[in-house]
């Protein structure tokens, strides 16, 4: 075997065994691809509520928590405790959650929040379209937007309390940091 | 030439010409041009389904907004670039050949590359020559010794 030959065949196993690597050292809840790192996609959407209008321009310079969620979707519920923990604490700080209500009309959305107790603002996004400027796969789904305006991390699937409060507070100290 | 093959080259030349005007490039309309662009679109809740294809609610907010965008007048690469922002190369069913997906189609092509090159180099090279290790220096002494007391 000549020696180039031998390289290649060496360099080819350490590139699959580096792609391997990436591949299974990846957090599949954490994609990476397409927004993130990216200004988030502005929107103005009805709130749930029906009284005003939830955008994302009024939350410029705080830390947003983008939760998309439905009524039929069980994990949604799943994760619900964490939301609910998480804005209990953050409430009334630099830190806003927002949910995004997915492909779910308006009045199950409703009797959903009221069931559950959630008392963070709501968005109806009818027609889908702000859930495809972000690339949002299905819910739940949940976005970590920094002060700066910027797509810092996404979560695919139900999230936990820890996850919330390390992608919270990573974006406070950059915040802190600027 | 004789008229008969001036008919024959005419002829020839007047089918030539009509194939290829009835195969020219034809300006599409805009239902066909969002048939297309959704069918180069993966639907992100299916299983290799394209938007074109997928009945999903995801999907058919996608076709609408290609809908919409067309009617817009967007180029098609303008749309196409829309979902590319938010989902990434990984939402064409083909992505560009320079792009993470792309060089997964690339990597079986380069494999077959580096085994013919392997191959080649093999069949290039000389044959291995047998080395036949020579007798040790007892050998050989046991070996005269041998043919000193053989009788003459």
């Amino acid at each position: 075997m000549s020696r180039i030959a031998r390289y290649a065949a060496v360099a080819l196993i350490l590139g699959l065994a580096a792609v391997l690597t990436l591949a299974f050292a990846r957090d599949p809840h954490d994609i990476k691809t397409g927004t993130v790192g990216k200004p988030a996609p502005a929107f103005a959407l009805p709130s749930l509520t029906g009284s005003a209008t939830v955008s994302l321009d009024q939350y410029k310079g705080k830390i947003v928590v983008l939760n998309f969620w439905s009524s039929w979707c069980i994990p949604c519920k799943q994760e619900n405790p964490a939301l609910t923990d998480v804005w209990e604490r953050y409430r009334g700080t630099d830190v806003v959650l927002i949910g995004i209500v997915f492909q779910d009309s308006a009045d199950a959305a409703r009797e959903y929040t009221a069931r559950l107790g959630n008392t963070w603002a709501s968005a109806l996004d009818g027609d889908g379209r702000m859930a495809l400027s972000y690339g949002v796969f299905g819910p739940p789904e949940t976005y970590f937007i920094g002060a700066d305006g910027i797509i810092a991390g996404r979560h695919i699937g139900p999230i936990d309390e820890q996850t919330l409060m390390t992608g919270i507070e990573t974006l406070r100290a950059k915040s802190a940091t600027r | 030439m004789t008229t008969a093959r001036w008919v024959i080259v005419a002829a020839v030349l007047a089918v030539g010409l009509a194939i290829a005007w009835t195969a020219r490039p034809q300006p599409q309309t805009a239902a066909e041009r969002v048939d297309r662009i959704s069918a180069e679109l993966r639907c992100p809740v299916c299983q290799g389904l394209s938007v074109q294809d997928s009945p999903s609610e995801t999907a058919r907010s996608m076709r609408a907004l290609v809908a919409q965008r067309v009617a817009e007048g967007r180029t098609d690469d303008e749309i196409r670039a829309e979902f590319v922002r938010s989902y990434g190369d990984w939402i064409l069913l083909e992505p560009p050949l320079l792009s993470v997906g792309g060089l997964v189609w690339l990597a079986p092509l380069a494999a077959i590359v580096l085994g013919a090159a392997l191959a080649w180099s093999r069949a290039r090279a000389p044959a291995p020559i047998a080395v036949v290790a020579g007798p040790t220096d007892e050998e050989l002494g046991r070996l005269r010794e041998l043919v000193a007391s053989e009788p003459e």
